[in-house]
């Protein structure tokens, strides 16, 4: 095994040094990342880290495309929805090569899908229980709820039978967890009794090829010049993990790299001076709230919510908590998102008016709240306690007193879904660039107890025209309906929506083509060094 | 001298234990544990929280779960990771070679500068340089390691250029496959033009880093001891025979003044490991330090135990022949015995 090990590494090793050798100026494009991988196996992972170290080597059915959450054809060339929704008959592409780290005698095929899936569907696959076996995406996506048989109709058709119609499957499928990988590489492995380095020494279809990890210094990829898509335009990819975001700035300024992750946002001024850098940046895809749950009073009321809406500065919260990396939010899902309706107007800071609809609404000051804030930092709200405090002397200037709590995160998240809060600050990320995956968050089957609608609204109206768009497939008439539940879900103001963040990234002047996307995947296929 | 060896090694059986115990439950008074680390904001149904935990082996009652750890250290298990499925044994002996090089570079570094400073010092009494190194020295022993390490970072690295910002070698030049870990015996042996000199501009911050709180106490030990060595009749006495300064400081004076910098050079292997865990993550180096820091994050409780119970064993160790070299070099010991 160990001699499989190594003549992997060396017949690596040999190519890239042969190709060193060939092309004297071999552009060697390294990205500063912010840690290792758990695996390369996005299945079996949750990080952001881990999914960007395996993007090079690996395609999805569909993909996302560069720097948008556009689903377009990956590994499946095509498909056809019918059954109103309920049959997906997928083309696979044909003449896509596995990399040639192992000795591949097939292209990529209908096997190889059914391989993947199974894995994380099934549990006696006999990878199923290989790196821990746990497929928290497969499962959270609701992928064993959804699917209700995969068939392979010929070695480049497959037709996929859902329990009940579900637009958004398309966008699940280009997901990470729906990495696909060599099911001929599987049975070598399993021949050779090393099942667990089908997630240590990845085997893709992706335009790099995996050559080496060493764990917390640097992972190295080099082109795939059979990939069957848009070529790597650089012929060396290499991570160098660097956790720290002042080393990351330091090696980007003196060229150690030449892209790095996250930069501080204290660095980003002296940044967007250096006339040899770079910086881009886009709103996330994700939104802080603070919920109010609306199963309690006075909380139940609209004019309540709406009067919440009126008592706090979010402009302040913004500009003293994010530091500028933010930007107000008025819908749940952020503008860079497909159906967001920007004619929804949001309620504007005024305490004199918030104070009448109180009174409107029969409650009398001063009036005691809870307001719970996260013990964590998260992607998309980087102080809860701070943006608390902020709430809670804007509230005292319209008579309520919030009461500031928190708790243990796990135990935090436990609680706010069993109901337990009166009002409560949390956010969410989005997963596949479909809208479904926000406006689930208020839908009613999450409003019981214990479920992720922690706000425990249930709106029959929004609940209809959610479940309605899941099974259309045509995207312009989802928009419509997702726009029309913006402005109920606005109406009815069963949160505050604070913020998106911003999400900066920097790179040296001479790297180009990046794309920055929405879903905050790093892709470096179509970039160049000049 | 084997009875007190036996005695010394008998020693650290009951710090073991101290250290296993103390190491399994503070870990877990930390709030959150790996399967709530890991679920973000969607949340987990009660049935897969149950079997994840089942699996970790944490539905279990805590004293069980620790003499099952007990009872797999006995047999030579550290556990496996839960982040990356790898043996703990396994992470930590490909990581540590990089924390072993560096924290040698460190020592290395901290003995010579430091007792040259104290024996300059102390020959020096009451002067100037005497005064500005003793101050520079609680300057040292005080720094942040974070602050200072980034402060080189931004001035030496960044501005003035003058050495790499992190990493082990220049990642875009070399490619060699790791042969023993250290760095510095793999560049050379790689036989690429260059990738020694590189692996070792990249040792100057992260070294200069680790080494300046042992480096800071070793000049002041040195600076007493001699000080005290220095008022012996013995020196006197050598002079009085007329020998030159430098014979009588490096030969009969700095020899017996190392007696107590050796136990200090012993107990700062605990510094430098703890110091390693920081200096790493500010440098990007991979060694267990940084391994371990994100095992708190993660709350990888058998990467935590196991790492630390396992540089814990190695501080012990090296103190342990610290003592014994102790009673070796020194004659009063040695005779006493």
């Amino acid at each position: 095994m160990r001699k499989f090990q190594r003549n992997m590494f060396y017949g690596a090793a040999m190519a890239l040094a042969l190709a060193v050798s060939a092309a004297a100026e071999a552009k060697t494009l390294v990205y500063c990342s912010e840690g290792s991988p758990e695996n390369f196996t996005p299945a079996v992972n949750t990080t952001g880290t881990s999914f960007d170290a395996a993007r090079p080597v690996y395609d999805q059915l569909t993909l996302f495309e560069r720097g948008t959450t556009n689903v377009i054809p990956g590994l499946a060339e095509s498909w056809t929805i019918e059954q109103n929704g309920t049959l997906i008959t997928l083309k696979l592409r044909k003449g896509v090569k596995f990399h040639a780290n192992f000795k591949p005698t097939r292209d990529f095929n209908a096997d190889d899908v059914l391989w993947t899936l199974n894995r994380q569907w099934k549990g006696d696959h006999p990878f199923a229980k290989i790196s821990g076996g746990k497929y928290d995406y497969f499962a959270d996506m609701d992928m064993a709820k959804l699917l209700k048989s995969v068939e392979k109709v010929d070695d480049y058709t497959l037709k996929i039978t859902l329990n009940e119609p579900n637009a958004p499957i398309m966008a699940n499928l280009a997901m990470d967890f729906m990495t696909i990988h060599s099911a001929e590489y599987a049975e070598t492995l399993t021949k050779l009794g090393k099942l667990e380095l089908m997630d240590q020494q990845p085997i893709g279809t992706g335009p790099f090829s995996f050559v080496a990890y060493q764990k917390d210094a640097v992972i190295r990829y080099k082109k795939n010049a059979d990939y069957w898509g848009e070529k790597a335009l650089v012929d060396d990819l290499v991570y160098a993990i660097t956790p720290d975001p002042t080393a990351r700035y330091a090696k980007l300024k003196a060229g150690e790299c030449h892209f790095m992750i996250a930069p501080r946002p204290a660095d980003l001024p002296e940044m967007q001076k250096d006339p040899a850098l770079k910086v881009i940046s886009q709103s996330g895809l994700n939104i802080a709230y603070w919920a109010f749950n609306t199963q309690k009073p006075p909380f139940d009321k609209k004019q309540v919510r709406q009067a919440m809406n009126m008592a706090i500065d979010k402009q302040a919260i913004i500009r003293d908590v994010f530091l500028g990396a933010g930007q107000v939010a008025k819908n749940l899902i952020p503008p860079t998102l497909w159906s967001y309706n920007d004619a929804v107007k949001d309620y504007a800071y005024d305490p004199e008016k918030a104070k009448a609809l109180l009174k409107e609404a029969g409650v009398t000051t001063p009036l005691e709240i809870d307001l719970w804030y996260m013990p964590v930092q998260r992607p998309y709200n980087p102080n809860a306690k701070r943006i608390a405090e902020i709430m809670q002397a804007d509230l005292a200037k319209v008579g309520i007193n919030a009461k500031l709590i928190t708790y243990e995160w796990g135990e935090y998240r436990k609680r706010a879904q069993q109901g337990e809060h009166t009002t409560a600050q949390l956010g969410w990320t989005g997963d596949n660039g479909d809208p479904d995956n926000f406006f689930f968050l208020r839908g009613c089957s999450g409003a019981r107890a214990g479920g992720q609608n922690i706000t425990k609204w249930c709106n029959k109206e929004y609940d209809d025209l959610l479940v309605k768009a899941r099974g259309i497939a045509d995207q312009a008439e989802r928009a419509k309906l997702y726009s029309q539940m913006q402005l109920i879900d606005k109406e009815e103001a069963p949160d505050l929506k604070i913020a998106h963040s911003i999400v900066y990234e920097a790179m040296r002047k001479e790297v180009e083509g990046y794309k920055q996307g929405p879903l905050g995947a790093h892709h470096f296929k179509g970039v160049d060094l000049k | 001298m084997l009875a007190f060896f036996a005695k010394r090694l008998a020693l650290t059986l009951p710090t073991f234990l101290a250290l296993m115990f103390v190491t399994f439950f503070a870990i877990r008074l930390v709030p959150g544990d790996p399967v709530e680390v890991r679920v973000g904001e969607r949340g987990i149904s009660p049935e897969r929280l149950a079997q994840f935990r089942h699996e970790l082996g944490l539905d279990q009652p805590v004293w069980k779960q620790f003499l099952d750890y007990v009872g797999g250290i006995l047999h030579g298990d550290f556990g496996t990771s839960v982040v990356t499925n790898e043996k703990v044994l396994t992470e930590f002996l490909t990581l540590f070679p990089a924390t072993l090089e560096l924290g040698l570079c460190a020592m290395i570094f901290a003995i010579i500068v430091g007792v040259f400073f104290g024996v300059i010092a102390a020959v020096n009494r009451g002067s100037f340089f005497d005064h500005t190194l003793m101050g520079l020295s609680v300057a040292g022993f005080s720094m942040p390691i974070f602050w200072w390490g980034l402060l080189l970072i931004m001035l030496v690295a960044g501005q003035w250029g003058l050495t790499p910002v992190s990493g082990r070698i220049d990642l875009i030049r070399f490619y060699f496959e790791p042969v023993t870990g250290f760095m510095l015996i793999d560049s050379w042996l790689s036989g690429q033009k260059g990738a020694f000199s590189s692996a070792l501009s990249h040792l100057i911050l992260p070294t200069i880093v680790l080494g300046t709180v042992p480096l800071a106490t070793i000049a002041r030990m040195t600076r007493s001891s001699m000080l005290e060595v220095l008022s012996e009749d013995y020196v006197r006495t050598a002079r009085a025979k007329g020998l030159g300064t430098l014979r009588v400081i490096g030969l009969h004076a700095l020899r017996n003044a190392l007696i107590p910098v050796v136990t200090i050079v012993g107990i700062q292997i605990g510094t430098i490991m703890a110091g390693a865990v920081l200096t790493e993550t500010i440098f990007s180096w991979p060694g267990v330090g940084k391994w371990l820091i994100e095992a708190i994050g993660r709350r990888d409780y058998p990467a935590l135990q196991g790492g630390i119970l396992l540089i814990s064993g190695l501080v012990i160790f090296v103190n342990l022949l610290v003592d014994l070299l102790y009673g070796l070099i020194n004659p009063r010991i040695r005779h006493g015995n």
